[in-house]
């Protein structure tokens, strides 16, 4: 059992200052907001709002930003069901019947359900987070620079294989942001490196600026594209769900909470993957398939359950090992390693009652969030029916302080709007993003160990074949990059057969 | 032809980077080439993927690129393009006029092209109201300071 009692009470005692509680509120209640807007995720809601945490302390920062996390995960939904719109991809299987639901006048039902699977599959998973991280991170402390290295290798190959569309992009976008991540002096030797004589550069591009550049300021130029379409219009109907309803929803809602939260726990994968996997589940264990897709509500709870225990579970690679496994943990890494905290396995050992701490507010913070999302329903369908020409001009001024705040330089405006413009155009052509992000702000760590096992082992095979941690990994890498290929030759053949 | 622009950019990118790379200073520490190895990996994996990704934009070629046409429709031309005229003009003021001013005239004119002209007593009070609500929260609040 990973739980220590003492941290845990007293991660409970934190959590529960008046002062975290508040920031659990604001946190969430802003994240929601953020996320509801069409075409803005959680990594956009997150990376618009990470100046609030500047001068806090990393505990409260932390618990801050995950609930911004899981709130913009609570509003994506809301936008999702109410307006076909999903914010990011893990909100994506929420309008295959959250949307019919709306049409068919039980919007209201719809979002509480949501709100309500939320709820349980967060509840899991945070269980699942208290037996698991502890153990993981001990296993962890034994990573040398090697296994390090191929991890976060696999990462990467992961989010890359396992975002949509081509692969090819997808490490394009990759290995542009690991070659971001190079620029400015090395720090082992003191080389300048890609510099040009530009003293700026020599500390390096800040990954803060890639981050609010392509999710912040790019997501609102890409969404200018189509701003005049988007206006809710559509009734809210009855709040209160029936007991057919709960029926139908209890079991799909339990069994995908577990599964959400393994699936979070990947790296790389993360709640769309979950949410798309129980939605698929559900459709096939279902009575009544037929149903799927004009307004069941299995079809609602299901992925609404699981991806809010994804985004639980995508904390412990995050915290116990520092590997962010998707986007949005890739910018919370980035924010909290600004704020001089260093996740990984010592986090565990150096800080426990700060895990605890988290563990704890997010217990809490889901509750709340069920609480702001059913009694404010009101409120934030106003918010929502907000035209985004407002918002998103508050979003790019929001962007452009929070860029100010980091370094007090004017220059960072311009790389900003180049970043902007960067990520504008990898949306339009459909680049993944994600990787992008992963890689800016893991490479110089991905370095680093990859320098260090280069002396440790002389070359580039040894590294590979170091140990049965990194064997297994370099499988897995391997795997992750080649299983489209075998899925689709096995397709084939398959097709070949029955031909 | 305009779809073949991407893969050579990226084709571009990888061997300027490789240049560079090659070219860097030696370290006088430790391992002579310590300092572009991992560069060297990266630029050789993007120079392959570019060359895969040409291809196979290549074989597309004479399909018409859908993905840009947003672009150019509608008004977003205009706000695209307002948008960045305002931003610079926004990182000009930033610090010769102060925070406060120069965010109420950035949000301003945001709004005012963004959300019509026509609206532009909802557009003002938005814009002020927001500006001293952020810089009161920054300031104030969390104790950063602003110009």
């Amino acid at each position: 059992m990973g739980v220590d009692l003492q941290y845990f009470i007293e991660g409970l005692t934190t959590a529960f200052h008046p002062m975290n509680i508040l920031w659990v509120l604001i946190g969430g209640f802003l994240g929601t907001v953020v996320g509801m807007l069409p075409g803005l995720g959680p990594a956009t809601a997150v990376a618009v709002l990470i100046p609030i945490t500047f001068g806090m302390d990393p505990t409260s920062a932390l618990i801050l930003m995950a609930a911004i996390y899981y709130g913009a995960m609570y509003g994506g939904s809301r936008s999702s069901i109410l307006l076909n719109t999903p914010g990011d991809g893990s909100a994506i299987a929420a309008t295959f019947d959250g949307y019919p639901m709306t049409r068919n006048g039980q919007a209201g039902q719809a979002l509480t359900i949501s709100a309500i699977a939320s709820l349980i599959g967060g509840i899991f998973a945070i269980i699942g987070f208290i037996l698991l991280a502890k153990p993981l991170a001990s296993f962890a402390l034994r990573f040398g620079p090697a296994e390090y290295f191929m991890l976060f290798l696999f990462t990467l190959s992961a989010i890359v294989s396992l975002s949509k569309g081509n692969m090819v992009k997808g490490f394009i976008a990759m290995s542009i942001g690991l070659m971001l991540s190079t620029v400015g002096i090395d720090l082992q030797t003191g080389v300048h490196r890609f510099t040009f004589g530009i003293p700026q550069l020599s500390e390096g591009i800040d990954f803060l600026v890639v981050i609010i550049g392509v999710y912040a300021v790019g997501e609102v130029l890409y969404n200018y594209l189509n701003l005049d379409r988007l206006q809710n219009k559509n009734k809210l109907g009855k709040i209160g769900i029936t007991r057919e309803q709960w029926k139908r929803s209890k079991w799909p809602i339990i069994r995908n909470g577990p599964i959400g939260f393994l699936i979070g726990v990947l790296p790389g994968a993360g709640g769309s993957i979950a949410s798309m996997l129980s939605y698929t589940t559900e459709r096939q264990l279902s009575k009544h398939p037929e149903e799927f897709g004009k307004g069941a509500v299995e079809g609602v709870a299901a992925p609404e359950s699981s991806n809010n225990a994804a985004s639980v579970g995508s904390f412990i690679p995050l915290l116990t090992m520092g590997i962010p496994g998707s986007g949005t943990t890739a910018v919370i890494l980035g924010a909290v390693i600004m704020l001089g905290m260093r996740p990984g396995p010592l986090l565990f050992e150096e800080s426990p009652e700060m895990v605890w701490t988290l563990v704890n507010s997010m217990f809490l913070g889901n509750i709340l969030l069920v609480a702001i999302n059913v009694l404010l329903i009101g409120l934030l369908v106003k918010i929502l029916s907000t035209p985004p020409r407002i918002l998103y001009p508050l979003i790019l001024v929001l962007a452009f302080i929070g860029t100010y705040t980091l370094s007090y330089s004017i220059i960072d405006f311009y790389v900003l709007v180049i970043f902007g413009i960067f990520g504008l155009f990898m949306k339009l052509l459909k680049f993944p993003i994600a990787p992008l992000i992963l890689a800016v702000i893991v490479g110089s760590d991905m370095e680093q160990n990859f320098r260090k096992s280069l002396v440790a082992h002389d070359n580039l095979s040894s590294i590979l074949f170091a140990s049965p941690v990194t064997i297994v990994l370099l499988i897995l890498t391997v795997l992750s990059v080649s299983y489209p290929f075998i899925l689709s030759a096995i397709q084939k053949k398959r097709a070949n057969k029955s031909a | 032809m305009i779809r073949l622009a991407m893969p050579l950019v990226s084709l571009a990118l990888s061997v300027g980077f490789l240049f560079f790379t090659l070219n860097m200073t030696k370290s006088r520490v430790g391992d002579p080439n310590g300092p572009l190895y991992f560069p060297a990996v990266v630029g050789i994996f993007l120079l392959i993927m570019s060359i895969i990704y040409f291809i196979q934009e290549w074989k597309k070629r004479s399909e018409a690129m859908e993905e840009l046409r947003g672009l150019v429709q509608g008004r977003t031309p205009l706000l695209i393009v307002s948008s960045l005229v305002l931003i610079f003009i926004y990182a000009f003021l930033f610090e010769r006029i102060g925070f406060l001013f120069s965010t109420i005239i950035f949000l301003g004119g945001l709004l005012f092209v963004v959300n019509g002209r026509e609206k532009w007593l909802q557009n003002l009070l938005i814009s002020v109201i927001f500006s001293i609500i952020t810089w009161y929260s920054f300031a104030e609040l969390l104790n950063v300071s602003l110009p």
